[in-house]
């Protein structure tokens, strides 16, 4: 086996995981009453574990392929915009579409801000976000007929 | 020409109104994430019951057209194909955007849909008869491989390694199998979440995997997120049609692949533009770097999309059997007016094709300006708007545009998980692209896969079924020459340059 240093460790881990995901589907297909729904699911999960343990075994002799990505940036930024979309996400049915969507707007407008704020920024960007969450409302509930979510609680 | 009387009737002034309308409304309802040209069309279905019907033909026929179009834009702008049929878009058009080109690449990838628009449009015009037999040469089997042919194509050409890329695409092969099974009504991969029984939308997973990143880095850095080149403003037409006029043959052929493919039933222009994205990049000339900003990519992937509107049509007006979801609403809504599709349509309801068909020509004419015209809009809101405004604006579209798909919130908490774990992925080396693809394909892959295994199971060979047909070994042998091609290239290089070093 080669002695040369191993590139791209994360792929290898994310592989290995692949095959855990591929094995939990041959588990579920234990499971079909109908054989027909477990052909595909199997043979795709051999697929899968074949070509993950395929690149695992590349890793081992020392030629995994690292893609150039250069981790920079604000981790806390990413983690408050995926739990402010989820949150926005999980409030709609409860306090209805503007009302979630409003406060989901404004703090995405605070994680994304990197200028300061001058009183332009403060006059206009919360009108600006608001014409722009009521331009949406109006497009998809009036114009295309989508149901949006509306206050349960209410 | 047939039908060159028509032409007149598709002239008219109300005709020519609706043609440009809903060019406009397409352009920009595909450029926005979220919204189809499937869903679009459907909104319009019931306002078109009351207009004579080769004017609510032109009216859908243009939307459908320019929605094609309009996903380019966010292909181009933010990495995130307005609808599946731009994914090989976002290969070349978003580093070109990236590098300061932007605008360059909104007007390329405007030309070259209008030129497969138009190429498309005159298959239909001149070849539907014949050409839509084709359709009827393809069984389940050769719907199954050429879902296959797809996926290797996407594997070999997307950043990376070649294994992954294989793994990306069996992974999206699975996730399109979580739900109700299709084939025999199976509960399968929910592990208990109902959330899980409907399945993975294909535009929601569309909207994470290539959206949700974006996000997630342009929020993570202060800086432009797209750079501006001083001095290169405008439309750049000129650069734009003297770079066309020196790859006709890439614009032509890429057309050409795209009518055939479209004629395909479920096919569409997902598979149309990668193949001809695959032939471009196979083809290159020197100098030619596909992958990181070359506009050929862009030629490539517009021209097919859009020719697969006038080739789906094809077997929609022909045999009643729609190659594409759009037009699978349209054939409804023909048939709704009492339209009679069939090889009989052509000869004795001549009237009404051949005014749509003119009617489709001339909204893709009117696709150039008014796509100009948007797409330099489209372009400078981005580069102008802050990024403290741009990032909640594309964030509630996500929202908004994944929850109107099904009208469900668990759809939207699902685009967003998506997303993040394709972020993830993505750091190790496993790009959306074939994830997405998998999806995508999967429903046409298990119809075709298991039915051809239940008829090779009931005739005692299950070999001959796969492996057996004309059609399939064809297909098949592409796929190898896809797979394999890069490996053997890279090798005869190396033996090449240890020669000469030698």
């Amino acid at each position: 086996m080669s002695t040369e240093a191993r590139k791209d460790t994360g792929g290898a881990i994310v592989a290995a995981i692949l095959i855990g995901v591929a094995c939990l589907v041959l588990w579920d297909t234990t499971s079909y009453v109908d054989s027909d729904s477990a052909v595909f699911p199997r043979t795709f999960s051999g697929v899968l574990i074949t070509a993950s343990a395929a690149y695992i075994v590349v890793w081992l002799f020392g030629r995994g392929e690292q893609l150039s990505i250069t981790e920079s940036g604000s981790t806390i930024r990413r983690l408050l915009l995926i739990t402010i979309m989820i949150a926005g996400t999980l409030a709609m049915p409860w306090i209805g579409f503007i009302p979630a969507s409003l406060p989901v707007f404004a703090a995405l407008t605070l994680v994304a801000m990197y200028d300061p704020w001058t009183k332009f920024r403060l006059i206009v960007y919360p009108i600006i976000g608001t014409a722009i969450v009521l331009g949406f409302y109006y497009l998809f509930s009036k114009a295309l007929l989508v149901p949006l979510p509306t206050a349960e609680l209410f | 020409m047939p039908g060159l009387e028509y032409l007149i009737d598709a002239l008219t002034p109300i005709n020519l109104a609706f043609a440009l309308l809903g060019v406009i409304a397409g352009t920009v309802i595909g450029a926005i994430p979220g919204l189809t040209a499937t869903m679009s069309v459907a909104v319009l279905v019931p306002l078109t019951f009351a207009m004579p019907t080769s004017s609510a033909l032109i009216l859908m026929g243009a939307i459908y057209t320019g929605a094609i179009y309009g996903g380019a834009y966010s292909a181009i702008l933010l990495n995130t194909p307005g609808t599946p049929s731009a994914i090989a878009t976002t290969f070349d058009g978003y580093p070109l955007a990236k590098k300061g080109e932007g605008n360059f690449a909104i007007t390329i990838a405007c030309l070259a849909s209008v030129t497969g628009g138009l190429i498309g449009a005159v298959a239909l015009l001149t070849l539907a008869p014949p050409l839509s037999k084709v359709a009827l040469a393809f069984g389940p089997v050769e719907y199954f491989w050429l879902a296959i042919f797809g996926l290797t194509l996407i594997a070999a050409l997307a950043e990376g390694s070649l294994l992954k890329g294989i793994a990306g695409g069996a992974l999206g092969l699975l996730l399109s199998c979580i739900g109700v099974a299709e084939v025999a009504g199976d509960v399968r991969l929910t592990f208990g979440f109902h959330t899980m029984l409907g399945g993975i939308q294909i535009v929601v997973a569309l909207i994470g995997l290539y959206c949700i990143p974006v996000l997630i880095d342009l929020v993570a850095a202060p800086g432009h997120h797209l750079n501006v080149v001083t001095g290169a403003s405008g439309y750049r037409l000129r650069d734009a049609v003297r770079y066309l006029w020196g790859d006709k043959f890439n614009a032509m052929r890429s057309s050409v692949i795209g009518t055939i493919v479209g004629i395909l039933p479920g096919a569409g222009g997902s598979i149309a533009s990668l193949v001809a994205y695959s032939e471009a990049r196979r083809t290159a000339r020197p100098g030619q770097i596909y992958g990181k900003g070359e506009p050929g990519g862009i030629v490539a992937s517009e021209s097919a999309n859009n020719a697969t509107v006038g080739g789906g049509f094809i077997p929609t007006l022909v045999l009643g059997i729609p190659g594409t979801p759009p037009d699978a609403v349209i054939l409804g809504a023909l048939l709704v007016q009492g339209v009679r599709t069939g090889p009989s349509l052509f000869t004795q309801q001549g009237d009404i094709v051949y005014t749509f068909i003119w009617g489709l020509i001339l909204a893709t004419i009117l696709m150039l300006p008014t796509g100009l015209l948007i797409g330099r809009y489209a372009y400078r809101t981005i580069i102008t708007l802050p990024k403290s405004l741009l990032v909640p604006t594309i964030a509630f579209m996500t929202i908004i545009g994944s929850y109107a798909i099904s009208n469900n919130i668990n759809d939207v908490l699902i685009m967003i998980v998506l997303g993040a774990g394709g972020w993830v992925l993505a750091r190790f080396g496993f790009t959306p692209s074939p994830i997405v693809l998998g999806l995508i394909l999967g429903p046409i892959a298990e119809s075709g896969f298991v039915q051809a295994w239940t008829i090779g199971t009931a005739t005692d060979d299950r070999m001959g079924m796969f492996f057996g047909r004309p059609i399939s070994i064809a297909i098949i042998l592409f796929t190898l020459f896809t797979l394999l091609s890069p490996i053997v290239l890279k090798r005869l290089k190396r033996i090449k340059e240890q020669a000469h070093v030698d």
